[in-house]
């Protein structure tokens, strides 16, 4: 097990006051809450403030936290020594607050597990329907054009026989339905959490989201593609192989075609209730000029072709 | 994992625009009506339908609330605030989705 050190977590010299560790919380908790941090690790590192600001914002686990002296370094190899928290009552278990699941074995060894005596509680006729639980599932824009079965790994915080909070994994296969969009969710019924007594199990929402693609991008229904054209193909208009998720199609350029025009085939992306489009953004790419021939023919497009890109900017010289 | 695993296959429900009643955003969420309601009172997520018992919410409405309960419990930032980091966020993720579309990834 491995010393935690909860001043540095939180950046705070040992002899922090009350107002400073609440105020060094605040902000440390806006920088990394995953929900608006962008953060790499925002999430680890969140649960780990959570971690400290419980231990150092409650004067009676502080003052244990600190009895163990200032001598132990992040990261070190550390047991309890015996009796340590002699004299310490920590009410209510170790948990005041804070995501019960997410602590740390340190924070566990010194100050117990969550006790929420749910387990006991069936004796006395308590029933109650078990909580609801999300997962964010990632799939691939295949799964959405074809649909799908995937497996997925789950892993929920759950109170054993002791009344202690444990991890538990296991996987599910379940079906991707066709045209699902981001942000959509699927609801698992009963696959929630357990419920005390008879209650029922709760259900499982699945929010979820596309991984990236080489190719594609996905903005809601729709589907995107870069398409790299040459500069002759969007001046002269011509047909082109292109892929889709459906396999490739033969795709008409108008002749005059610009850098970033968008071409739609239209109902070829997501095959949702209402399907979305499939967008080609063309974009031009320049032959380099590498050898006598490639030259000739750009000194040649010089000397024949009055064209002026920078006309608007007001400024002409050759 | 056993074999008889791999056969499973679990088929759930796509919850559609507008389907979700308030008792079943209060389970999904595992809060009390009262704090749901003072959401839409708020207007950080808008139900379909005017009689409360007729309210219908969107699966965005399911992740706005989620977002507001963490935001409540972690940051103790109250319901006004509350309603301008959601709108902020969400300003954000469409600014972010544009740049995806002109491909500045």
């Amino acid at each position: 097990m491995q010393y935690k050190d909860y001043y540095k977590i939180m950046g705070l010299s040992r002899d922090a006051s009350k107002d400073e560790i609440k105020r060094a919380y605040r902000k440390l908790a806006r920088k990394y809450h995953p929900d608006v941090s962008k953060e790499k690790d925002a999430e680890a590192k969140f649960k780990e403030l959570g971690e400290a600001y419980e231990v150092l914002k409650d004067p009676e686990k502080r003052a244990a936290y600190d009895q163990l002296g200032a001598h132990w370094k992040a990261g070190q190899d550390f047991r309890p020594p015996p009796n340590w928290n002699e004299g310490f009552e920590f009410k209510g278990g170790g948990f005041t607050g804070g995501d019960a699941g997410a602590f740390s074995d340190f924070f566990e060894q010194l100050f117990g597990h969550a006790g929420f005596g749910a387990a006991n509680r069936s004796q006395y006729g308590f029933h109650a329907r078990g909580q609801d639980s999300h997962a964010k599932i990632y799939i691939d824009l295949e799964d959405s054009f074809h649909g799908a079965t995937r497996n997925i790994s789950l892993s929920t915080p759950e109170i054993n026989s002791q009344g202690q909070v444990q991890l538990k994994h296991r996987s599910l296969n379940i079906k991707i339905p066709k045209g699902i969009k981001a942000g959509q969710h699927i609801r698992l019924a009963g696959q929630g959490n357990p419920g005390a007594g008879e209650g029922q199990s709760g259900d499982l929402f699945l929010e979820i989201a596309f991984n990236n693609h080489p190719l594609f991008r996905i903005v809601e229904s729709d589907v995107y593609l870069d398409l790299p054209v040459t500069p002759w193909e969007a001046a002269l208009g011509g047909k082109i192989k292109v892929p889709t998720p459906e396999g490739s199609v033969d795709l008409k350029i108008p002749p005059n075609s610009r850098q970033g025009s968008k071409l739609r085939l239209s109902g070829r992306g997501l095959p949702a209730q209402v399907p979305g489009d499939f967008y080609v953004v063309l974009q031009i790419a320049l032959p380099p000029a590498n050898t006598e021939k490639a030259k000739a023919v750009y000194q040649k497009m010089h000397e024949e072709l009055d064209f002026n890109p920078r006309q608007s900017l007001g400024v002409y010289q050759q | 994992m056993k074999s008889h695993d791999l056969l499973l296959v679990l088929t759930g429900t796509v919850i559609e625009e507008d389907s979700l009643t308030l008792g079943q955003l209060c389970r999904a969420c595992g809060v009390h009506a009262d704090w749901i309601i003072s959401l839409v009172e708020e207007g950080i997520i808008e139900p379909q339908g005017e009689d409360m018992r007729l309210w219908r919410f969107s699966g965005a409405s399911l992740v706005r609330a989620r977002t507001a309960l963490r935001i409540q419990r972690d940051l103790e930032v109250n319901l006004a605030g509350i309603a301008l980091v959601l709108d902020l966020m969400e300003e954000l993720e469409s600014l972010r989705t544009k740049m995806k579309t002109l491909g500045h990834v």
